[in-house]
């Protein structure tokens, strides 16, 4: 069964439900949408959807695909109808087969809601009254939009989504393009404080529409931070920052999914927050926070962007994880104490100052998403806004510094687990032997993967139907590199030595 | 003696009460010309808490000081 598909014909969820069906499974759950006979307090007759199909299925599937990956469920799809519809009918259908029920719900719930949310659909109602109106469309989704009279006159219901149009002036940069904007709508980024670095690059993250923002702030909003802060309030003093700052940003653009966190970084929660996102934006106020992150992602091997401001002053760094790059201690091998060279609140500031430097960050981070014009030298950019000066400062990889050791010695089983590789060819290149573990509906999507040698998928390994020969060296392939990682993970425990995941799954080497 | 153009940032600029200078000097590394700076301007901050870069590199504070070099002191900083 296809993940997320379209049907002329009536919904049959009992053929579909047979379809998820899985050994492994300890349940299954399912939403149905049914064509209700009123709207808005008008009574409905009949509805008509209609799909912008191509793009619609591209997108049911990833979602189908995050949620698999999001919520470790067995299997999932998603089926829409399209036409004509009498009341009572079924709309769309989502099911979801899972070893245990709190993930098959959620699961469920996640992926009818970012159907709803984010597939080109659009639904006709005719009411028994004679007239008939477009609703649901992406634009009518938005808070604050009145179904009065007159409704949908500054906005055109034809077949192209919304979406295209919103980033349309980035999009017309030969760097970006429509490839360029779906890395970004498949990008996630970590943001550590909602100051004032990180609130322009919130903002213009969230505005270049990134699949997700991460926001991380254990701070409450004070007064003190509105004239440097200027995405909250005066009404938002004592409301959490993490908070206060997904509500507006989804007022910005509800394209991207937000995850906000109401608490401080920590050697505790640090790795792992970390690990869940592509990219780290680094925007703290104090050393502590920016060593302890500076080490998270050396050892999970993520980039991040580092920057700091002092009154007129920044600086801003990026980390890439390569062997030859400076991380934050190779320039200063001993993390500073704070209090000794003053923060903002200590040594003041002018709001534009931390903004320059985060829209700065946003712009690396943009950059490094889309894959374009990366440094070639690491270095240190040293702004100096009060005599508008910038000096680049050429830094190189400190060989006594202890990142290695840093990294090593937090996690010295899965240091090696996890290999990169620009395209499948280098990966063969490397003498392993790639194993698709994907499942056969997967494989029937999109990605090229006519070259790998082997397709063992993932329910039949974890079940025992198959294995992997003994003593091979084997390349472990995903959609993005969860899965394979866990599964090289759990391979590593029981005696095969020399099995790796492909970091980011086939779409980072096909992107 | 020779002569260096000195730049300072954040802190040491404050202290120092300048964001740059051309100086004579007898030092023969950054290292010395801190030292002298240091007692100059009474700068509180050691020298092991900084980085020095001449001429746009990073360097160590041993590194030889030539005519003309721009050295520029930084501080950490960490405001945001």
């Amino acid at each position: 069964m296809q993940p997320f598909s379209f049907s002329q014909q009536p919904l049959e969820p009992e053929r579909y439900r047979a379809a998820l069906s899985d050994a492994a499974a300890g349940g299954y759950a399912s939403f149905e949408g049914w064509v209700r006979d009123h709207s808005d307090g008008r009574r409905v007759q009949r509805l008509e959807y209609e799909a912008f199909e191509s793009l619609a299925i591209k997108e049911g599937t990833r979602i189908v695909a995050q949620a698999i990956e999001r919520f470790g469920i067995r299997r999932a799809a998603c089926v829409h109808r399209v036409g004509d519809l009498a009341i009572g009918e079924l709309a769309v259908w989502v099911g979801v087969s899972s070893a245990h029920r709190a993930e098959a719900f959620a699961a469920c719930r996640y992926i009818i809601d970012e159907v709803k949310h984010r597939v080109p659909i659009w639904k006709k109602e005719h009411y028994v009254d004679g007239d008939s109106g477009w609703v649901n469309c992406e634009r009518c989704a938005q808070p604050g939009h009145e179904h009065d009279a007159g409704a949908h006159a500054d906005h055109r219901h034809d077949a192209t989504p919304a979406f295209a149009h919103d980033y349309s002036r980035q999009m017309a940069l030969p760097q970006v393009g429509s490839a360029g904007q779906a890395r970004l709508r498949n990008a996630s980024v970590l943001v550590i404080g909602a100051g004032g670095l990180g609130v322009p690059v919130l903002q213009y993250l969230a505005a270049a529409g990134l699949g997700r923002l991460g926001i991380v702030d254990g701070d409450r909003v004070e007064a003190s931070n509105l004239h440097r802060q200027p995405l909250f309030g005066i009404e938002d003093v004592g409301q959490p920052k993490a908070v206060v700052a997904a509500a507006r940003l989804a007022r910005l653009n509800r394209d991207v999914r937000y995850d906000s966190l109401a608490e401080r970084v920590s050697a505790g929660n640090v790795d792992a927050l970390v690990a869940d996102y592509d990219l780290v934006v680094e925007c703290s106020d104090n050393f502590a926070t920016k060593f302890l992150v500076n080490d998270a992602v050396v050892r999970a091997r993520r980039p991040a962007i580092f920057a700091s401001v002092y009154q007129y002053e920044g600086q801003l760094q990026v980390y890439r994880p390569r062997e030859d790059w400076p991380c934050l201690r190779c320039l200063w091998p001993e993390a500073p104490q704070d209090g000794l060279v003053g923060n903002c609140a200590e040594a003041g500031v002018l709001g534009p100052v931390p903004a320059a430097l985060g829209a700065l960050q946003a712009m690396e981070a943009l950059k490094l998403l889309l894959g374009m014009q990366l440094e070639a030298l690491s270095s240190v950019h040293v702004f100096d806004l009060l005599n508008l000066q910038w000096r680049t400062l050429h830094a190189r990889r400190n060989v006594s510094c202890n990142h290695d050791r840093v990294a090593a010695a937090q996690q010295p089983d899965l240091a090696d687990l996890e290999l990169a590789f620009a395209d499948l060819d280098a990966a063969r290149a490397s003498g392993l032997t790639l194993v698709d573990i994907r499942e056969p509906w997967e494989r029937m999507t999109d990605a090229p993967d006519e070259s790998i040698e082997m397709h063992v998928p993932l329910s039949s390994l974890l079940e025992g139907r198959s294995a992997l020969p003994p003593g091979g060296r084997y390349l472990i392939i995903c959609a993005h590199g969860v899965r394979s990682l866990a599964l090289a993970e759990r391979l590593r425990g029981i005696g095969y030595r020399e099995v790796y995941s492909l970091r980011g799954g086939l779409a980072a080497v096909t992107a | 003696m020779i002569q260096v153009e000195i730049q300072y940032f954040a802190v040491l600029r404050e202290q120092a009460g300048r964001a740059q200078e051309s100086r004579e000097t007898a030092a023969v590394n950054p290292a010395e010309l801190y030292e002298q700076v240091r007692q100059a301007y009474s700068l509180a901050l050691p020298r092991a808490m900084l980085k020095v870069a001449i001429n746009d590199e990073f360097c160590d504070w041993t590194q030889a000081l030539r005519p003309g070099d721009r050295v520029v002191f930084i501080p950490p900083v960490a405001g945001g």
